[in-house]
This record gives C-alpha cells, sequence and structure tokens, in this order.
C-alpha cells in the first residue's frame, strides 16, 4: 500500500514536471516587445500597431510596442543586436533603414539579422501638384528639357529612397533637374503645394487626402487599384527599367532566436498577411500586401546595401 | 448659418459625461506633461497614443489635442517657480517669470502666465476656426527666401536680451548655433562632427540642453554659494495680477497672441521662435523696457500669449492641408492615420463630426485651463516654500528623469549633466544662457532655409523676393537699434562725466 502511494506519488510528480516542461517550450509565455524606429505617431508607428491589431485575431500572445527612435533607426537595430535572442523581442523595419545602415559606415552586421520576413511593398510614385500647369508625365519631361536642368523636384533628404528614385527616373528618360531636400515627407509636400517644385517623389498613400496632389506616374509592374485605377506605370509611358522600384516594410529579429519562437512569427506572419482587413489596410494606402520570407528578404537586403552604397559614394555621403 | 450648423454637429460630439471627462482629463494630464521638464507638448501628446487607438476616432483626438494646447500652458508653471522650463518654449517664460518668484512674487508671475495662455490659447483657436483654409494656403506661397528671413529676425531678437552686455550675448548665441552642426547634415546628408558617435547622429536633443542650461545650472551655482542654512526660499505671496497690473498688459497679451498664431502657420517655425520674436517685440513696444528680464509682467504676457495661440496656428496646416506644422502636428498626424483618417480639406466634408468636436472642445478646453489654473497656482506655489537644502537636490532629481524620458538615453542625462556645467561657467562669468537656446532652436531654420533657397534660385533671390529683403531689412534694424541705443547711452553718460569733470 505504502508503495503504491509512493510510486503515485512519483507518477503524479513526473506528469507535472512533463507539463510544466511542455509549457516552458510553448512560445510565447510572456508578453512580446516589437521595436519601432520613430516616435509614437510616426508612419512605421501606425504600421506596427495596425499589426499587433490584427495579430490578436491569430495568437494569444500580448505584443507591447516599444518606441525607440534615433539615428533613422540605427538606435533601434543596435537595440535588438544587444539583446539576447530569447525571441521576444523582434523590430519594424523599411528599406531607409538599410540607406542608413550603409551612410552611417556599416558598423551593424546585416547578417546577424533575422529577416524574418517582408510584408508591404509600397512602389516609388511621381507626384505633381494638380493646380500647376506641369502635372502629367509628358509634360513633366517636356518641362524639364525646356528648363535644362533647372526643373525643382522636392523631397526628403540626399541619398534617400526617394532621391535614388528620383536619379533613375532622370537617367531613364533621360532628362536632367535639381533634387532640393526637405527635413521629411511633410514639408515637401509643403512645397509641391505651394508651388516651390514641380515633382515630388513618394509613395502613393502621400496622395491620399490631399486632393490637389495627383501621382504622375507609378514604378510598378501593374497599375494599382482603387483611387490609384487611372495613373500610368512607366512601361505604359515608354520609360524603360522602372518596373519595380519599391519602399518596403518588414519585419526582422536577432539571429539565432530559438527554433519555436520562429516558428511562431512565421506562422503569424503568413496568417496576418492573408487576414482581409490588414490587405485592405495596405491596399488603401496605395501598396501591395506581400510575404517574403528570411531567404528572400535577405537577397533584397544584399541588393538594396549594394544600391545604397553605390548612389551614396556618387554623392559624396561616404568614402 | 454653416458655420452655426457645423459646430451644432461638433458640439453634438461633446454631449454626455463621457467627452466631458475626456476634455477635463486632456487638460489635467496637459497641464502636468507640460510641466514635467523633459516632457515636451510632442512627447506629451505621443505617450497617450496607443491608448487612444482602442478610443472612438473623434474622441481619441479631442483628447490628443487638448494635451496639446494644455502642455504649452504648463511648461509656464516649473520655469516661473523653479527656472525650469517645462517646455523649450517656456525657456522665454522663465527670463522673466524666474524673477517673479525671487522676488516672493511667485502668485502674480503665474497668474499672468495663466491669463496670457488662456487668452492666447482662445485667440489661436478662433483664427484657426474662422480662417484656417485661407490662411493655410497663404502659408504655402512663401518662398525658402521668406522661411530664412523669419529664422533671421528671430535671431535678431538676441541683440535686445542683455543689455549690460551685448557682446556677451552675441558669443552665446553662436555658441547655440556651433552646437547645431553637429549631426547630420540637412541637405547633403553628410554626418558632422559625430566622431563615429550614434548618440550624436540627431545632434544634442533640445529638452536636455534646456534642462542642464537653465535647471542644472542654477542648482550648480546654488552649490558654489551654498552657506550650509537650511531655510525655505523666501516669503511667497501667491497674489494674483491685479485688475489693474492685467489691463496694463492686456495689448501685450492680444500683440502676443496675434503673434504666436501667425508664426505657428509657418510648417517649421513653432511655439519657441514665437515666443522669442514676441517677447522682443513686447520689450521694443514697453514703456518699462528695463524692467524686462528681472520680473515683468509684460514679459510673461509676451512669452505665454505667443507659444499658447501658436499651437492654433500650428494646427492650420495640420487641418487645412494635411500637412504637420510642427513637431507635435506630426505626432497627431500619426494619429489620425491609426483611426484610418487623413487630415486636409477632406476630413472637413467626410468628418464634421470630428473637425468641428475638435473645435468645440478646444474653446471649452481654455475655460477649463482657466479654472484649473487659478485653483492649481495655490497649490503649485506651495514647491516654492520647500526648503532650499531639499529643493535643489530635488530639481536635480527632476533634471535626470525629465532628460531620461526624451528617448530613454543615459547619454540624454550626460548631456544634460554637461550642460548644466556649461551653463553655470555661462552664469559665473556674466554670459545669458537664454540667446544658447535661441542659437539652438533656430540654427537648423537658418541653415537648411538659406542652402535651399540659394540651391533653387541663387544668392540673388535675398534681394529680388521683396518679401525676404523688406523682412531681413527689419531684422537688421531691430539688431542695430538697440546697439545703437545702447551707444548713445554710454555716450551721453561719458559726456555727464565729463562735464561733470570740467566744472
Amino acid at each position: 500500500m505504502k508503495r503504491n502511494s509512493i510510486t503515485l506519488l512519483i507518477a503524479a510528480f513526473m506528469l507535472i514536471a512533463t507539463f510544466t516542461a511542455a509549457v516552458a517550450t510553448e512560445f510565447p509565455s510572456k508578453p512580446i516587445k516589437l521595436i519601432v524606429y520613430t516616435k509614437p505617431g510616426g508612419a512605421i508607428d501606425v504600421f506596427a500597431r495596425k499589426f499587433t491589431a490584427i495579430a490578436a485575431r491569430y495568437t494569444d500572445a500580448t505584443f507591447v510596442v516599444v518606441n525607440k527612435s534615433g539615428a533613422g533607426g540605427i538606435v533601434a537595430i543596435k537595440y535588438i543586436l544587444s539583446q539576447k535572442p530569447d525571441g521576444y523581442k523582434f523590430a519594424a523595419v523599411t528599406r531607409s533603414n538599410i540607406g542608413k545602415i550603409v551612410s552611417t559606415g556599416g558598423n551593424i552586421d546585416t547578417n546577424a539579422i533575422n529577416w524574418m520576413g517582408l510584408m508591404v511593398v509600397d512602389p516609388e510614385a511621381i507626384i505633381t501638384n494638380r493646380n500647376q500647369s506641369v502635372n502629367t508625365w509628358e509634360q513633366i519631361v517636356a518641362d524639364a528639357k525646356a528648363k535644362g536642368g533647372k526643373q525643382l523636384w522636392v523631397g526628403p533628404a540626399a541619398g534617400g529612397n526617394d532621391h535614388i528614385m528620383a536619379m533613375k527616373t532622370w537617367k531613364a528618360a533621360g532628362i536632367q533637374a535639381r533634387w532640393i531636400p526637405y527635413s521629411g515627407g511633410g514639408k515637401s509636400m509643403a512645397a509641391l503645394l505651394g508651388g516651390h517644385g514641380v515633382v515630388y517623389v513618394g509613395n502613393p498613400q502621400d496622395v491620399i487626402g490631399r486632393p490637389d496632389l495627383k501621382v504622375a506616374a507609378i514604378a510598378s509592374e501593374k497599375r494599382l487599384g482603387g483611387q490609384f485605377a487611372d495613373v500610368p506605370t512607366f512601361s505604359e509611358l515608354g520609360v524603360k527599367g522602372l518596373d519595380n522600384e519599391i519602399m518596403w516594410r518588414g519585419f526582422m529579429a536577432k539571429k539565432g532566436i530559438p527554433a519555436e519562437a520562429e516558428a511562431f512569427y512565421i506562422d503569424l506572419l503568413k496568417k496576418v498577411n492573408s487576414d482581409p482587413d490588414w490587405k485592405a489596410y495596405v491596399e488603401k494606402g496605395g501598396a501591395n500586401p506581400v510575404m517574403k520570407d528570411a531567404e528572400e528578404f535577405s537577397a533584397i537586403i544584399e541588393a538594396d546595401k549594394t544600391e545604397f552604397g553605390k548612389v551614396l559614394k556618387e554623392l559624396g555621403v561616404i568614402k | 448659418m454653416e458655420l452655426f450648423d457645423s459646430f451644432s454637429i461638433g458640439l453634438s460630439v461633446l454631449m454626455g459625461w463621457k467627452p466631458v471627462l475626456i476634455i477635463i482629463v486632456g487638460v489635467v494630464v496637459g497641464i502636468l506633461a507640460g510641466a514635467m521638464p523633459g516632457l515636451s507638448p510632442s512627447t506629451a501628446v505621443a505617450l497617450p497614443v496607443p491608448f487612444s487607438y482602442t478610443m472612438e476616432p473623434a474622441l481619441a483626438l479631442i483628447l490628443l489635442t487638448l494635451i496639446y494646447i494644455a502642455s504649452n500652458y504648463g511648461g509656464s508653471i516649473t520655469a516661473v517657480l523653479i527656472n525650469t522650463p517645462g517646455t523649450p518654449s517656456a525657456a522665454v517664460t522663465a527670463l522673466d517669470g524666474y524673477p517673479l518668484t525671487r522676488q516672493g512674487k511667485a502668485g502674480k508671475g503665474l497668474g499672468t502666465a495663466l491669463f496670457a495662455s488662456t487668452i492666447g490659447g482662445a485667440v489661436g483657436v478662433a483664427i484657426l476656426i474662422l480662417f484656417a483654409v485661407p490662411l493655410a494656403r497663404i502659408a504655402l506661397k512663401f518662398s525658402q527666401a521668406d522661411y530664412f528671413a523669419l529664422a533671421l529676425f528671430g535671431l535678431a531678437t538676441v541683440a535686445s536680451m542683455s543689455r549690460e552686455n551685448v557682446l556677451k550675448s552675441l558669443l552665446a548665441i553662436l555658441f547655440g548655433l556651433l552646437l547645431t552642426n553637429i549631426g547630420i547634415d540637412p541637405i547633403s546628408g553628410v554626418s558632422r562632427f559625430t566622431f563615429g558617435s550614434d548618440q550624436l547622429y540627431d545632434g544634442f536633443t533640445l529638452i536636455p540642453a534646456l534642462i542642464g542650461l537653465f535647471a542644472v545650472s542654477v542648482v550648480f551655482s546654488k552649490m558654489e554659494s551654498w552657506t550650509g542654512d537650511a531655510r525655505s526660499m523666501e516669503k511667497v505671496d501667491n497674489k494674483l495680477p491685479s485688475i489693474h497690473e492685467f489691463m496694463k498688459i492686456r495689448m501685450t497679451i492680444l500683440r502676443s497672441s496675434v503673434i504666436g498664431t501667425v508664426i505657428g502657420i509657418f510648417p517649421g517655425a513653432g511655439a519657441t521662435i514665437a515666443a522669442f520674436i514676441s517677447y522682443d517685440m513686447a520689450r521694443k513696444a514697453s514703456k518699462t523696457p528695463e524692467e524686462f528680464g528681472k520680473g515683468s509682467l509684460e514679459g510673461v504676457a509676451a512669452a505665454e500669449g505667443a507659444n499658447s495661440s501658436s499651437v492654433g496656428g500650428a494646427l492650420v496646416p495640420l487641418l487645412a492641408l494635411g500637412i504637420p506644422g510642427s513637431a507635435t502636428d506630426a505626432v497627431l498626424l500619426g494619429a489620425f492615420m491609426l483611426h484610418d483618417l487623413v487630415p486636409g480639406p477632406l476630413l472637413f466634408t467626410e468628418h464634421p463630426d470630428i473637425v468641428y468636436g475638435i473645435f468645440c472642445a478646444l474653446i471649452l478646453a481654455n475655460i477649463i485651463m482657466l479654472t484649473i489654473g487659478v485653483y492649481g497656482n495655490k497649490l503649485f506655489i506651495k514647491v516654492v516654500s520647500v526648503p532650499e537644502a531639499v529643493m535643489y537636490p530635488l530639481i536635480l532629481a527632476i533634471a535626470v528623469i525629465g532628460s531620461f524620458a526624451v528617448s530613454g538615453s543615459m547619454f540624454d542625462v550626460a548631456a544634460c549633466m554637461g550642460f548644466g556645467i556649461i551653463g553655470w561657467l555661462f552664469r559665473r562669468y556674466g554670459f545669458p544662457v537664454a540667446p544658447i537656446v535661441l542659437g539652438i532652436v533656430l540654427g537648423k531654420m537658418v541653415e537648411e532655409n538659406f542652402r535651399r533657397a540659394v540651391m533653387m534660385d541663387g544668392y540673388a533671390t535675398f534681394f529680388t523676393d521683396k518679401l525676404a529683403f523688406i523682412v531681413l531689412l527689419i531684422s537688421f534694424l531691430s539688431f542695430i537699434w538697440p546697439l545703437f541705443k545702447n551707444w548713445k547711452h554710454h555716450k551721453a553718460k561719458q559726456l555727464n562725466i565729463e562735464t561733470e569733470k570740467s566744472k
């Protein structure tokens, strides 16, 4: 009798032990921090919060959005890389972070990063002011040729995505113009609205809610839907080589996170990507929801690094 | 009639206990956050953004907008009482507010700040409601050369900041301007003087510098002259300004409210520049300019009237065009987007409940702010009766927390202490610290707009652009005039001495 009860006790103990062990391996067992590289209210902050709101439908995990702003994302990425890879921290990233990694001298090893998934692609857009006489692509080209290199294009800081897009466009269309950088998209759009420039380079979402602005050309293979259905692509306009100029948004973590954490994120990203509300949110902003895995994402990172490196050297930002 | 209909839609949003509660919470949180050094208006608005995500869009945006307007008043409380500007623009309030406290007239300083903030806030909101769309259109037309001229006009106010030694003021502002060279070049993107440090990539953050220069430096000065007796600061009078005193500053308040609103409309100018310019104008228009810097009620009124009214101005480009005019506007824009709304012309027609709900709430907020302020002042003022031996360590603690709060970085805390030492040295050798702040605030604006203007139209633009030319001319005169008066004053003095000698 006594031996029986001891056996029972041991059995019960082992059962509890296996149970707790099972709980311990389940991911996540505590809140997950999603690091955002801007202050609350920035475009990427809105993106991250939308993501957590929709992710809540597919997991019981708690997400806490943490804003770590500074140096155009370098502070946030370095923070992730300084933490131990337990899987409880991941970050929202955009293509402009890669530009910063390159322009700050490349002291961040992109190979130490697990580029978990690229989820949104915003095509680059040539944006004009409806109230100005020059507002279609043909008019831009004619005006640029007439002004002989003095046409003004406005946009965010030199060496960023939009500046690179502008330089590629000039080359592809065989025109010359001048890039006037402002601190941020808002001020550049104000300059276009005020008639201080002819073209603003940005993304389709910049036009939404601003009826004076219009997209004159879009750097994607196919036309966009919704309010952008009548916007021509570059290849339709006869300009070659600008079918896939994008600004992307995705998520990263530190390399070496536990396998179950990695599986959790891969599964979650896929589920959010196929959620109809997520699709609607992304498409409403004139962007495309996509799902590129770590392998494809890493290849994109390498290509971006090469492009930024080349352009920033040409501009003299880096040596 | 149309306006009336819109307002009835706006008011309907505010019916019920929940909206009223939200308005009160917004004002109280705004005042407290503004009073806390380190929480600038943009951070104060940013903190509740995540929390507002689950609220109804109209109420969420009302809450955030009210925090914005109330925080600009809140900043004055700590500026007046302990010389620690809670918000950057309150640095100007501290110039005369703190001397008032030292004279035992804290009640008058706080009261003037409150009245000026409320009236300024109301004027700003009124202009916003009536003229938002046309004003935003006009503001867009100003060229880079005009912005440069405006920024230079702001810099020119330095000449009247210190009578005793203009040279020292000039050196201080140059120091501030030099500091803005640290960090990424705004036009070419090249790193300048960062010495490979990520922390310096965005340059020195304004808030830690401000807390260091104003508050920590005073603590260091006190430490140096510490005698060891643990008495409280001095007798404190919580009397508000009298009706007579109020009547004397009413024109100053009105003038600074209009200046603040107009400057607020320019994207990128903002509350701090508005406060400096308005302070300078008030001084030039004053019958008693010699009192400025020594506890002039007019000085406090000019600073607070301008920074509170600039909120209404800054909301003009945001609501009318969807273009953020200030750092706080940018946060608000994000909050709109979080609720799937885009501010701009379409918002007025598609969501009049939100636009006019915000307008109505802003009007109400000023009334609530006045009520809370009148009663709150009696409470805030008790801070001054804390013994000095407790007070100064407390200021140091607040400075550390405040500078850490900006972005959670120890570098900012170290920078704050560093600026404290610089401020202490400046004070020790009779250099004013306010021009450093002016230099830091305006440096980038001067540089960016100058370089863009030249890139766009060449150097000649400063002469061919009529408005820019006129403003530049006025800046030059407003810079030279105090120097000239000083010189005449000196000469007259010398002449007096000589004539007396010859007698």
